[in-house]
Order: C-alpha cells, then sequence, then structure tokens
C-alpha cells in the first residue's frame, strides 16, 4: 500500500477525474452564457414596457391645463400611491413642491434614479421619466425592484443548477477513478514484474467489464505471452545447440579417454592426447559462456535473487586462484571488509563466476611478476568491487571494444583465453544493476563493478 | 549395484554402460524416454542415471513422473547445459545430482558411488576416524596418533570431507562444489595445491598415507 498522500495524488491526477471536472466548467460556462442572455432579453423587455408606461401615464397629466391643475392632479394621485412602488413629484417655477416624494431632476427624458437620503422610501433604484410642464418639473420614477429581483432569480437559478450538477460529477469521477486506479496499478504492477524478468506475470481479466483499460491489460498480457514464447523458443534453441554440440564433445572426450589408456602408450602421444584433452576443455568453457549470456540476456528471472556477501565470496576466490597466480609467478592480493559488511542482492553462483572471470583475465593478460589485487568497499547506499592489476593495461579507445563478445585485443591474440570474460562479466553486472568501468590503474587495468547496497539490509 | 542408464547417444551410452560394468555393476542402457520410465517403473533398480533431453519423454518429465508415483530411486542427471537455472530445475524436479557434459569416466563413477550410498546416518557423528587419525567436531580439534595437527579452517573442511565420504573416491569437481561451494570449474588446481597443503601436515610427518589420490578421478581417505 502507497501512503495516503501519494495515493491521493495519484487520484487527482487520474483520467477520470479530470474529465469530470473539465466537463463540470463546460457545464458551468454554457449554462452561464445562455441565463445571461435570457437575462438580457427579459430585462430588456422589462425596461421597454416600463417606458411606455411611465409616457402613458406622464400624457395624463400633460393634459392638464395649468400647473395648479397639475398640482391639484398630482396631490390626488400621490395620495393613493405607494411611494415604493411609484414616486411623483412637481416642482413648480415659484419652487413649491407636490407630490409623494421630491426628485431634483433638472433635466428632461429618462433617468435611473437613486432618491436622496432621509427620504424614508425604497432602497432601490427607480426609472424616471421627468418634462417639463407649465413652468415646473413633472418626474414621474417607477421602482426597478422588479428588475433587480430578476437578476437576483436568475442567479438563484444558475446556483441551482450548477451545485447538483458538480456534486454528482465530481462524485462520479472520483469513483471512477478509484476503479480505474487500482486497474491501473494492477497494470502497473504486472508491467513491473515483466520488466523484472518475470516473465509468467498476467494482468489476468478485469471484473469481466471492457473497456479501454481491459482492452489494454488484454495487450499487455498477449505481449507478455508472446515475449515469454519467444524467450522459451530461444532457451529451447539453445538447449538443443547444447544438446547437439555437446554431444560430440563427450563422444571426442570418450575416445580420448579411451586412447588415453590404451596399453603401451609411447609418451610422445601421451602428450598429445592429453593437449587434444585441454583443447576440449577450452571448447567446452568457450561454448559455456556463449549459451550463459544467451541465456541471461534471453531474460534470467531475478527471483532466485539472495543477500550475496561479497567480501567472503572474493576472499573464496583469491584462495581459488592463489595457486594459479603462484605458478605464474603474480602475486595476488585482497583489501576486503570483515564478514557481512558488503552484501548485495543477486545470484551467488554468477557473482562467483564474475570474479573468476576478472581474476582469470588479470592473470592471463598481465605478465609474471604484476601484482593483482581484488578488493570489496562498502558505504551505505553502494557496494564496490575492484579488480586492478600492474600490468600493460587497455588503451582507452580499446576499453569499450572489450565488453564486445568474442572481442580480443589484438596484442593478447597470443595469449590463451577466448575473449568471453568481460563479456560475461558486462552480461552479469546488468542484471544486477551494477555499473561496470574500466579505467587506467596508473599503470595497469582497474575493473570496476559498483552495486546499489543490498535494499533489505539498508532498510 | 543395478543401473538403468538412459541416453540417446549411443557412444556415450556405450562408454558409461562399459565402464559401470567393468566397475562390476549390472547395467541397462535404454534410448527413448518413455519406454524407459516403464522399464523403470516396474524393475528396481539402485540407480537412474538420466539424460536430461531424450527423444520421446525429456529427462525432467521422466523423473517427475517417476517422483510423483513415490518412486524415491537416486537419479543422476546428465546434461549438456550447465547453467545455474538448468542445475535448479533438475534437482527441483527430483534429480540427486547433476553431472555436466561432456565428463570423464572417474567423475561419473564417483558420483554413482556417493548416491548409492547416500548417507542415510540420522545420528550426528562427533568424532571422524581413519586408522590413527581422529577428528574432534566438537572441539575442531585433529589428531593423529595422538599428536595435535593443526588445520586451517579450509584444511579442516576439505579433510572432514573426505573423512565423512571413507572410501569413497571424491572428484576435485566434487569437492570444489562441497568445500569452496563453487558449482563451476575455475580450472585452477586449487584443490591439488589444498590436498598436498593437506598432506604435509596429516601423512608427511607419519609412516602410512591416508590420502589416497586415484589417477584420473580424485581423492580418497583409507584407513
Amino acid at each position: 500500500m502507497k501512503p495516503l498522500k501519494a495515493r491521493t495524488r495519484v487520484l487527482l491526477h487520474s483520467t477520470p477525474l479530470r474529465l469530470a471536472v473539465a466537463l463540470v466548467v463546460l457545464f458551468a460556462i454554457v449554462s452561464l452564457a445562455s441565463l445571461g442572455a435570457s437575462y438580457l432579453v427579459i430585462r430588456d423587455s422589462l425596461n421597454q414596457t416600463m417606458e411606455s408606461d411611465l409616457r402613458q401615464e406622464l400624457a395624463g397629466f400633460q393634459a392638464a391645463p395649468s400647473a395648479g391643475a397639475v398640482a391639484q392632479l398630482i396631490n390626488a394621485e400621490a395620495a393613493v400611491t405607494d411611494p415604493e412602488r411609484r414616486i411623483l413629484s412637481y416642482l413648480t417655477a415659484s419652487g413649491k413642491h407636490f407630490g409623494n416624494g421630491l426628485v431634483a431632476q433638472s433635466r428632461e427624458g429618462f433617468r435611473v434614479i437613486s432618491l436622496p437620503d432621509g427620504q424614508d422610501l425604497s432602497e432601490g433604484k427607480y426609472l424616471a421619466l421627468t418634462t417639463r410642464l407649465h413652468g415646473g418639473l413633472l418626474t414621474i420614477a417607477n421602482s426597478r425592484a422588479q428588475i433587480e429581483d430578476l437578476g437576483e432569480l436568475f442567479l438563484s437559478i444558475l446556483f441551482l443548477s450548477l451545485l447538483p450538477t458538480t456534486v454528482i460529477a465530481l462524485a462520479a469521477g472520483l469513483l471512477f477513478a478509484r476503479r480505474s486506479g487500482r486497474r491501473i496499478e494492477a497494470l502497473g504492477r504486472t508491467l513491473e514484474r515483466l520488466t523484472e524478468g518475470d516473465l509468467s506475470a498476467r494482468v489476468r481479466k478485469m471484473d469481466g467489464r471492457t473497456d479501454d483499460l481491459s482492452i489494454i491489460a488484454a495487450q499487455v498480457d498477449r505481449m507478455a505471452a508472446a515475449q515469454q514464447s519467444s524467450v522459451n523458443a530461444l532457451r529451447q534453441v539453445s538447449a538443443d545447440i547444447a544438446h547437439d554440440l555437446k554431444t560430440p564433445i563427450q563422444r571426442v572426450a570418450v575416445l580420448l579417454n579411451r586412447a588415453r589408456e590404451w596399453p603401451d602408450l609411447p609418451d610422445q602421444l601421451g602428450t598429445i592426447l592429453d593437449e587434444a584433452g585441454r583443447e576440449t576443455t577450452g571448447i567446452v568453457a568457450t561454448f559455456q559462456s556463449l549459451l550463459q549470456i544467451a541465456q541471461i540476456e534471453g531474460g534470467s528471472p531475478k527471483n532466485r535473487f539472495g543477500p550475496v556477501d561479497l567480501g567472503a565470496l572474493a576472499a573464496t576466490f583469491v584462495e581459488v586462484y592463489e595457486p594459479a597466480a603462484d605458478e605464474s609467478g603474480h602475486s595476488l592480493v585482497s583489501d576486503l571488509p570483515g564478514e557481512g559488511a558488503a552484501t548485495v542482492s543477486g545470484d551467488k553462483g554468477l557473482l562467483g563466476q564474475v570474479l573468476a572471470n576478472l581474476i582469470e583475465n588479470a592473470l592471463r593478460h598481465t605478465p609474471a611478476g604484476t601484482s593483482i589485487c581484488v578488493a570489496v568497499s562498502a558505504d551505505a547506499r553502494a557496494v564496490e568491487l575492484t579488480v586492478s592489476d600492474t600490468g600493460p593495461g587497455i588503451p582507452p579507445e580499446e576499453r569499450e571494444n572489450v565488453l564486445r563478445r568474442l572481442y580480443r585485443l589484438e596484442s593478447s591474440r597470443t595469449t590463451p583465453g577466448n575473449g568471453l570474460g568481460l563479456s560475461l562479466v558486462a552480461v552479469i553486472a546488468d542484471l544486477h544493476d551494477a555499473r561496470l568501468e574500466l579505467a587506467s590503474n596508473d599503470p595497469g587495468l582497474i575493473v570496476r563493478l559498483t552495486f546499489p547496497a543490498d535494499a533489505q539490509k539498508t532498510d | 549395484m543395478k543401473i538403468l542408464v538412459i541416453e540417446d547417444d549411443r557412444t556415450t551410452g556405450n562408454y558409461i554402460a562399459d565402464g559401470l560394468r567393468e566397475e562390476g555393476h549390472i547395467v541397462d542402457l535404454m534410448s527413448d524416454g518413455k519406454e524407459a520410465l516403464l522399464q523403470a517403473s516396474t524393475t528396481d533398480y539402485d540407480i537412474l542415471i538420466v539424460d536430461r533431453m531424450l527423444p520421446g519423454l525429456d529427462g525432467v518429465a521422466l523423473v517427475k513422473t517417476l517422483r510423483g508415483a513415490m518412486n524415491q530411486t537416486p537419479v543422476l542427471f546428465l546434461t549438456s547445459l550447465g547453467g545455474v537455472d538448468d542445475r535448479i530445475e533438475g534437482l527441483n524436479a527430483g534429480g540427486d545430482d547433476y553431472l555436466v557434459k561432456p565428463f570423464a569416466f572417474g567423475e561419473l563413477s564417483a558420483r554413482v558411488a556417493a548416491l548409492a550410498r547416500r548417507p542415510r546416518t540420522t545420528q550426528e557423528e562427533v568424532v571422524l576416524r581413519a586408522g590413527d587419525l581422529e577428528m574432534d567436531l566438537v572441539r575442531r580439534r585433529v589428531t593423529r596418533a595422538d599428536q595435535i595437527i593443526d588445520l586451517l579452517p579450509r584444511e579442516f573442511a576439505l579433510l572432514e570431507h573426505l573423512l565423512r565420504r571413507k572410501g569413497r573416491v571424491q572428484t576435485r569437481t566434487m569437492l570444489l562444489e562441497a568445500v569452496w561451494d563453487i558449482s563451476f570449474d575455475p580450472q585452477t588446481n586449487v584443490v591439488e595445491t589444498h590436498i598436498s597443503r593437506l598432506r604435509a601436515k596429516v601423512d608427511k610427518p607419519f609412516e602410512k598415507d591416508l590420502i589416497k589420490t586415484v589417477r584420473g578421478s580424485g581423492y580418497r581417505i583409507e584407513e
């Protein structure tokens, strides 16, 4: 289980949730636009109605013959009119005011006004129509409360339609995101296992639904199956080749043995037979290395990996090669940490082969008298294995080539060996996520392998 | 001993069969997997020597089938592949030992002898003896003719291995596997070197040599 924070982040970034959010935003924009347009149309028509209403009203007063008559009419009308709804105001030339509210409006025509403070009337705005009549100013103003209420109404409609949509869409998005999240996790886990070399890993069926994810899952499974069968085919081919080649080699070994046991065998012939026997062993060794490289590159599963004490393993191989080093006049020394101090996760057999090949290479390609040092060191993050010598070394431009299969430096053609040693080391290093470097030891060669420290130990 | 050899290559098969017969064993040689399975299930053998790749039925499937039928006859696999994977697959299938081709007859013979007398003893021995040589496993002390012999850890392990298998030949690859835990042949004479160091301490100062060299095969401790 991943930590909650990481899981939440993954959830928030998931496709279904993002889709839901995008849909909600789109829906909001469309609603806003259509409701806004309706609002504007309705408000416009309400305004027009109000204006023609005011004109009609005004026309009624304009029919009055004198200022006094207008004042009388206004007063009569004002008495029965709620100033919250409509204000009637007549200001005569002499400054006398009639009506249910004072509007100090000097210009003619339509105006949107607010009543000055102090007049305890409606707080809202009014639409006022002013005209000059018999020297005075007549203003009739209708409350715009109706229009302003309309705006609020539309806002409520917008809110009421958006809220449930948003909640439902987001909840559904989250639900789908969690569901698909689980399936994407399953896909991820399978791909991870496949990458690690476990080719039997499959996503398997997903809850019987057929959607894009389960189609991808099926495709991943098909790909894994194809990969597995091609690896199996490769294994079968190497097994067949091995069988077909080793059987005759076995026969040769049998025949050589029989010849060796011949009664009264001349010494010279015995020497030749021994030589032939050694050559057979060499053929087998080369062939074995090739087979092993092919098998590891063909996807050797890491599930056999366990903690390996690299220091102890190096000590064993230094001991194993000591007699050979003595014989060839090399000095083989080691610089190793205490037991368990340098542990890596790996395959003990393969790592042993790495050590054997590196030491063997150093013995083969350096002259007598050369010192060879096997060192292992470890810190919190990495374990380092180096095999260094003080021999002729490898020119910088040749170092890359050395790791290529069957490649051998021109100058070392005369020394025995099959050129596969370092290639096998490179393949095994790769399998262990270790970095392989060849560098100059000034003089000589230093081969350095850097392993990630064993996770189980550092945890 | 009665041994069934299942090997499809005639030359190799005859070589194994002839060699084992010379050593006094009774040997049946078969080349087809299915026929061999029938033969192995109906006849009582002391040891089966099975090639991994056989026509009809491959060696691993054959041994799995036998083990499934509760047949516990010791099995020595012969294989062309020498990878760790193949080794583990073979041993998991129920094989008791594993020999990579090409092999010398001495190697095969030593392994057959080892399988036939697989340690059945459950009681742990505390003192191993050969002649006047004594190895005290608890005190980790070796004496011969009551003289204490100082051994390095590896020499001690080597001597212990040979003493536990007194009278049986141990080849250098068997010793590499058991004492150094190395399952491939590093082509060095580390075994020879350690044997000669061991001899210098255990045999040289005394009258009778206990550690014998078996020509073309390996080493053996004799009383």
